[in-house]
């Protein structure tokens, strides 16, 4: 008799499968933060600002947020809004804010109302020149709870004061072995020793291998697409550079053993050896 | 000042009952008062290995959960009477291992003994854990074939962060040594096995021995003698040096098939 164990059945005769199941999902999104009411400066500086990555920004999905400006858009002009982000393919689903005609107007537009969330770095997205950064990252924590929350408070956030933070980089000076995995998760990493396969390297910067490197090596892993992975002597399982990865298969006879150096170039991954 | 030393692999039969049974005997015939623990809960093999399973009467596990004490588990080995053997339980399993427990017989065992020798299980999981955890020094008996490698490599890196010399900080850090068992020159010479310099090279800590193939060890273990106190074999001299380096001597390696073939073979050819 057959011991069904992904459905926890067993008896083994007419196994089910479950129809459905409800799982947690964090989301990632984008939010447009609104200072004012959008008029026509606002589409073109939009405009503006969507052609610099156009790939970033097609289909991502997007909440509007006017927890800073619900007092100065009308519905009317929330409506105009989604209809111009939808004609640029942008995927608006939700609205983080605003009145209940407001409210009123975004679930006429197939919107729900979010609420929490908090904001991210964002990944893969040039970073921004202008003084206004028209999105940020939303998490999506759990299921909107209508009215959930008290209203937002009235005053607008206090510009935030620029920060220089130093890299936090890691240097590990012991062979990294077979099942062990180190991060440096806002930084560079460095090891002087042998990296074993089985052994996984992250970093948000490079990766330097002083030794033999058998193991896996992911840079970049916040989507810096300048980072790159530095080898003494190449013999990697993987390598990637902000998500895009090569194996141990697509690499040459001629970079294996050598000195190399690894990095992006019009979305490939080049090994490229030394000397 | 004693010592603990876990005799791991994290590959199954590569010969750690085997060499630990040769090493502690070795480390015994040199004068040290020596005792061996089998980690192997529910698979006695080591008082097999050492020819006493007939007077086995209380195990570690009893003296774990309190049933028995310590010397009543205790077996004198009757060929060196500075040689004991702790053997485990053949119907629990791991769980009956505790850290306290381990760690309160152990104690006690370095209050009489000169070396504690762990004989660990295969895998990684709880006995294999709790035979490494209070170790000063480990052994990694290693096959010269790519996946023993790779699981030794993987116990190098439970050494270095899962035991309590680990976990103490940077300073004391378990010290351990590669044994290099069934090699086979001809077979490494022909590349159909792995070099000891492959080896090496991927595991990165220093040489212990290197222990030829040879039917002596199966011999061995079949009358439930340590190799190194059976008849004289190519297997029972490299235990020896390597038993020596071990307790601290500095002996010259030499390996069969590794760069002088012809004379190694016309030395060592004729015994076993």
């Amino acid at each position: 008799m057959q011991t069904d164990v992904a459905s926890g059945n067993i008896d083994g005769v007419g196994t089910t499968l479950k129809p459905f199941q409800f799982r947690g999902r964090f989301l990632t999104a984008l939010a447009l933060r609104l200072s004012t009411a959008p008029d026509a400066r606002f589409y073109e500086m939009l405009a503006d600002r969507l052609e610099k990555t156009p790939n970033f920004f097609t289909d991502a999905p997007v909440i509007i947020d006017l927890e800073q400006s619900q007092a100065a858009v009308t519905p009317e002009a929330l409506t105009e809004l989604v209809a111009d982000l939808r004609r640029r393919e942008l995927a608006v689903f939700g609205l983080q804010g605003g009145d209940e005609a407001l409210r009123a107007a975004a679930a006429g537009l197939g919107l729900i109302s979010v609420t929490g969330g908090r904001d991210a770095p964002l990944r893969g997205a040039l970073p921004s020149s202008e003084q206004k950064r028209p999105q940020r990252v939303f998490q999506q924590e759990r299921p909107p709870m209508p009215e959930a929350q008290p209203a937002p408070a009235p005053e607008p956030e206090p510009a935030p004061i620029p920060q220089r933070v130093a890299p936090e980089n890691k240097i590990v000076t012991m062979p990294v072995r077979s099942g062990q995995t180190v991060i440096a998760d806002k930084g560079d990493l460095t090891v002087v020793g042998p990296v074993s396969s089985g052994a996984e390297l992250f970093a948000a910067g490079n990766i330097h291998v002083y030794g033999r490197m058998r193991g896996r090596a992911f840079a970049g892993i916040d989507g810096d697409e300048n980072a790159r992975i530095f080898c003494q002597s190449l013999d990697a399982e993987l390598l990637a550079i902000a998500g895009l990865y090569r194996t141990s298969d697509s690499l040459g006879a001629d970079v294996r053993h050598k000195m190399v150096q690894i990095y992006l170039e019009d979305e490939r991954l080049i090994v490229a050896p030394f000397g | 000042m004693s010592k603990v030393i876990v005799v791991t692999s994290g590959k199954g039969g590569v010969g750690k009952t085997t060499s630990s049974a040769a090493i502690s005997a070795g480390l015994a015939s040199r004068g040290h008062r020596t005792v061996v623990i089998d980690f192997d809960v529910g698979l006695r093999n080591l008082d097999m290995i050492m020819g006493c399973e007939r007077r086995v009467v209380f195990d570690f596990i009893n003296v774990i959960q309190g049933d028995a004490k310590l010397n009543q588990a205790l077996i004198r080995d009757r060929r060196l009477d500075n040689l004991y053997v702790l053997p485990t339980s053949q119907t629990r399993d791991k769980d009956a291992l505790t850290q306290e427990g381990v760690e309160k017989v152990l104690n006690e065992l370095r209050e009489e003994f000169d070396y504690i020798i762990c004989d660990s299980p295969a895998g990684i999981e709880r006995g294999a854990q709790l035979a490494m955890y209070y170790a000063d020094e480990a052994v990694v008996v290693t096959n010269p074939e790519v996946s023993s490698v790779r699981d030794s490599d993987r116990m190098l890196g439970l050494l270095s962060s899962k035991t309590a010399r680990a976990e103490r900080g940077e300073e004391d850090q378990i010290k351990s040594h590669l044994l290099l068992t069934r090699f086979d020159p001809k077979r490494s010479g022909d590349g159909e096995m792995m070099s000891v310099e492959d080896v090496l090279e991927i595991l990165a800590i220093p040489l212990l021995g290197v222990i030829p193939e040879s039917p002596a060890v199966l011999r061995a273990s079949n009358v439930g003698v340590p190799v190194i106190l059976n008849e004289k074999s190519r297997a029972a001299t490299a235990y020896e040096e390597a038993v020596a380096r071990l307790d601290g001597e500095d002996l010259p390696m030499k390996i069969e098939g590794e760069k002088v073939p012809g004379l190694m073979s016309r030395l060592f050819g004729r015994s076993a």
